[in-house]
């Protein structure tokens, strides 16, 4: 017998080379059609470094005049994020109480909410912001809305898992007890999941803080546009100094939502 | 005596095809205790269920307290509902509240929607759940978090909530499925002597055959969605038990009649 | 504790006479409230309160345009399927960029995320170094390293699948030390007595415990590169993301709709897809 001796179970072997092999062949597959090559990137690294170490470094300061509007579109970023969140994450809390058919009180169209939840939310952000761009001109108020559709969407999904979660039980307790729908919301949905929808209303804050230097970018105003024209100036050195600047800006963010969620969950 | 329920030909098939209720009719009276038993999936929770419509019926009528459920509505139905307490296996409770708070949800079918949403509950409701927690032995606990009591403590609450409903009927859902067998004692124990002081009808939903035939004063045998067996606990004999289990008396885990003195007292 | 408790709520014996008295009502909320989540509700209400002043949005204009954008969603209903051939190969060229991101990024993110772990190496200062460069990666939304990629290496595929992958591995390299590090001492331990190399341990005993954490992370990353990826033609990568800005810019928008609904498909069939290998695994 020149059989090998197999190690794991017959199966799970399969399943994991069903993978590789499924893998390696969607890899050659889109290699050839996008005829991307690892080679032509590191050919190219003498460029990039070059690119890096002339056109980048050192990071320079915009001019001095110039400073307190770079300030202030860091701040519209994260005002952008911070309201647009709360407002979709109010929206979604009472969109999301329709969405579970254990909770609402029309069963029947709790599919409905939710596919229009899933509609809304596979469409990308910035595809949003183009839709509205067209219709409503660029503004701060349309990146806004851009941010609010997709976190709006985002949450309804994730506040219905949650109520379904935590709250199915007594939410039934309290239907057999004679007590109405907003009664149910208010004593037994509210307090049993409160600290959930905080804890998905803080990882929205954390998407969105991307999301609107993103959507900034295109025209909805704030650090992004700060940053996209000063890139599409070649004024690199200045912009590394605002990459870093929005950097700093996520990782702060970041490290408070972390501490504000375990706080949540304590 | 008119009969506060009454199940008339109730039958309920869900939409995967499965027939939960074939034809059954029974009619309960003011003070009587009556167990449900059956294997699983016979369709005890849905009987319980169809009684305050948590679960519409598909045919048949069930009266409660005179009223057919199954016409009613919105506010009438959450008029009938309160007339009826609930007690869960799983306790049901809302945990990150206080005992108290728990305790007086069962009034807020008596609340008009505003008061009942702030949770602004009126002196005397404050006073009746805190001496029907002093009664159930839970004093101490009024202002604990319901996440902190022991499974024991937690279906005490329960019961305390359906009490506190005032109500004329009580559903309890596989009340001791999840308890030790001396808190499951203790909790019987409860369930009768409040239903007996309050002259409030039970309907028990139980998995233990030996607990059945020691408290209730009538049994109501399911199986495969249809009633079996309805009758008094002495009259449950070993041939209608394997009609109803579908399986002899000696395969049944039975704490009640083994030889096992230590099982008996466990549960007895 | 209980004599705490007398104290708070004296007994109801004395509470019955306070209330014939009409002074004090009798509580019912838990003594030992979370009084973080009041604080924290009414900050995060007062901050947006203030964002929202801060920004100063125009909503009397805002609201006045919203029938445009009926006008819009009804012009773009009117699919226009005319220029399906760019479409539909903007659309596979998008879907190849975020797989052979993700691949990409799956080999290098394995590789720095043994960097990153602190059991696997047990060199506390290569875990801290490596994390904190990635951290720093990440912290960089992904348009600027597009945006970067283009200008060194000139319009392409090249630069879509470079700036992806830049954000990507700095994921990867975090969630997977997380998932490497969620196993046991104990287990690298027992290899560790055998005398097994640090390199051979990761790859016997480390990476297989991770696998199925691994596939999941790889799931979920492919949702978020095709929707990122389908933002990079409007920085001007190309892409399904150029047509649909393009047409919307060029008022043609029964394409803009067209590949905006295949956008959609696409999204949603991965998020399906993806569901249903998380249920298999769980």
């Amino acid at each position: 017998m020149t059989q090998r001796i197999p190690l794991i179970a017959r199966d799970l072997k399969r399943l994991y080379t069903g993978f590789l092999i499924a893998a390696a062949a969607l890899f050659v597959l889109c290699s050839f059609l996008t005829e991307f090559n690892v080679m032509t990137l590191i050919a190219n690294g003498d460029a990039f470094w070059e690119f890096i170490t002339e056109d980048f470094l050192p990071p320079a300061l915009p001019r001095a005049s110039r400073i307190p509007g770079v300030l202030d579109s860091v701040v519209v970023t994260l005002a952008l994020a911070m309201s647009s969140t709360t407002v979709a994450a109010i929206l979604a809390f009472f969109v999301s109480l329709f969405g579970s058919e254990k909770v609402s009180p029309f069963p029947r169209f709790a599919k409905v909410v939710r596919g229009f939840a899933t509609f809304l939310r596979n469409i990308p952000a910035l595809v949003w912001a183009f839709i509205l761009f067209s219709s409503l001109g660029i503004g701060t108020g349309v990146g806004f809305v851009a941010l609010c559709i997709t976190s709006f969407a985002f949450m309804v999904r994730a506040f219905v898992e949650t109520m379904e979660d935590v709250s199915q039980d007594c939410v039934e307790s309290l239907q057999a007890v004679g007590a109405t729908f907003p009664q149910r919301v208010s004593q037994a949905i509210l307090p049993s999941c409160l600290s959930g929808f905080l804890s998905w209303y803080l990882y929205c804050v954390e998407v969105n803080i991307r999301a609107s230097t993103i959507v900034g970018m295109v025209g909805g105003g704030g650090v992004g546009l700060t940053l996209f024209s000063y890139i599409k100036s070649f004024q690199y050195d200045i912009a590394l100094s605002i990459i870093l600047l929005v950097a700093a800006m996520v990782i702060v963010v970041d490290q408070i939502t972390g501490k504000l969620r375990k706080e949540l969950l304590k | 005596m008119e009969p506060i329920l009454k199940f008339d030909n109730v039958s309920k098939h869900y939409p995967n095809g499965v027939h939960a209720l074939k034809g059954v009719s029974f009619a309960i009276r003011e003070g009587e205790f009556v167990s449900v038993i059956g294997p699983s999936g016979s369709g005890k929770s849905t009987l319980l269920r169809a009684i305050n419509r948590l679960i519409p019926i598909s045919g048949g009528t069930v009266w409660l307290d005179g009223q057919a459920v199954s016409a009613l509505r919105g506010r009438s139905l959450r008029q009938l509902r309160r007339k009826v307490g609930m007690i869960f296996q799983n306790y049901n409770l809302v945990y990150s509240l206080s005992v108290l708070q728990n305790v007086l949800h069962g009034r807020l079918g008596y609340m008009s929607g505003v008061k009942g949403v702030l949770g602004l509950y009126s002196e005397a409701d404050k006073q009746e759940g805190l001496d029907l927690l002093a009664e159930l032995g839970l004093a101490d606990f009024a202002y604990n978090r319901a996440s902190d009591l022991s499974g024991g403590q937690k279906q005490r609450v329960g019961i305390a909530r359906a009490i506190m409903q005032g109500p004329k009927l009580l559903l309890c859902d596989e009340p001791i499925a999840s308890l030790d067998p001396s808190s499951a004692k203790t909790i019987m124990d409860l369930l009768r002597d409040m239903a007996r002081r309050r002259n409030i009808a039970c309907i028990v939903n139980l998995h233990q055959l030996d607990v059945a035939l020691k408290y209730s004063t009538r049994i109501i045998g399911l199986s495969k969605g249809e009633v079996v067996f309805d009758g008094p606990p002495e009259r449950l004999d070993d041939a209608t038990i394997e009609r109803i289990y579908g399986t002899s008396r000696e395969n049944l885990m039975m704490g009640g009649n083994c030889d096992d003195p230590a099982d008996t007292a466990d549960c007895a | 504790m209980n004599v705490d408790l007398t104290r708070e709520y004296p007994m109801s014996q004395s509470r019955a006479e306070k209330r014939e008295r009409g002074k004090s009502r009798i509580p019912v909320k838990c003594r030992q409230r979370n009084r973080f989540i009041p604080g924290f509700l009414i900050g995060v209400a007062a901050l947006s309160v203030l964002s929202l002043l801060y920004l100063g949005i125009d909503w009397g204009k805002m609201f006045s345009r919203v029938p445009d954008i009926g006008l819009v969603f009804w012009d773009l209903a009117h699919l226009d399927f005319s220029n399906m051939d760019l479409i539909l190969s903007s659309l596979v060229e998008t879907i190849s960029i975020a797989v052979l991101s993700l691949l990409y990024s799956l080999i290098l993110g394995v590789v720095f995320g043994m960097f990153a772990a602190r059991n696997v190496f047990r060199v506390p200062l290569l875990s801290v170094a490596t994390q904190s460069f990635f951290t720093f990666l990440r912290a960089v939304p992904t348009p600027v390293w597009v945006l970067l990629m283009l200008v060194c290496l000139g319009m392409g595929p090249e630069a879509g699948v470079a700036g992806l992958c830049v954000h990507t591995t700095a994921f990867f390299t975090k969630s997977f030390a997380q998932s490497f590090e969620s196993i046991p001492d104990e287990t690298i331990e027992a290899l560790e007595v055998t005398g097994a190399g640090r390199l051979s341990i990761f790859c016997n005993a480390i990476l297989p415990a991770a696998l199925s954490q691994i596939v999941a992370w790889a799931g979920m990353r492919l949702e978020t590169n095709f929707s990122e990826c389908a933002i990079l033609g409007m920085v001007g990568a190309g892409g399904i993301g150029y047509v649909i800005s393009n047409s919307l810019q060029g008022y043609d928008y029964g394409t803009a709709g067209v590949a905006i609904l295949l956008v959609f498909l696409v999204a949603y069939c991965i998020e399906r897809v993806f569901v249903r290998i998380k249920k298999k695994f769980s």
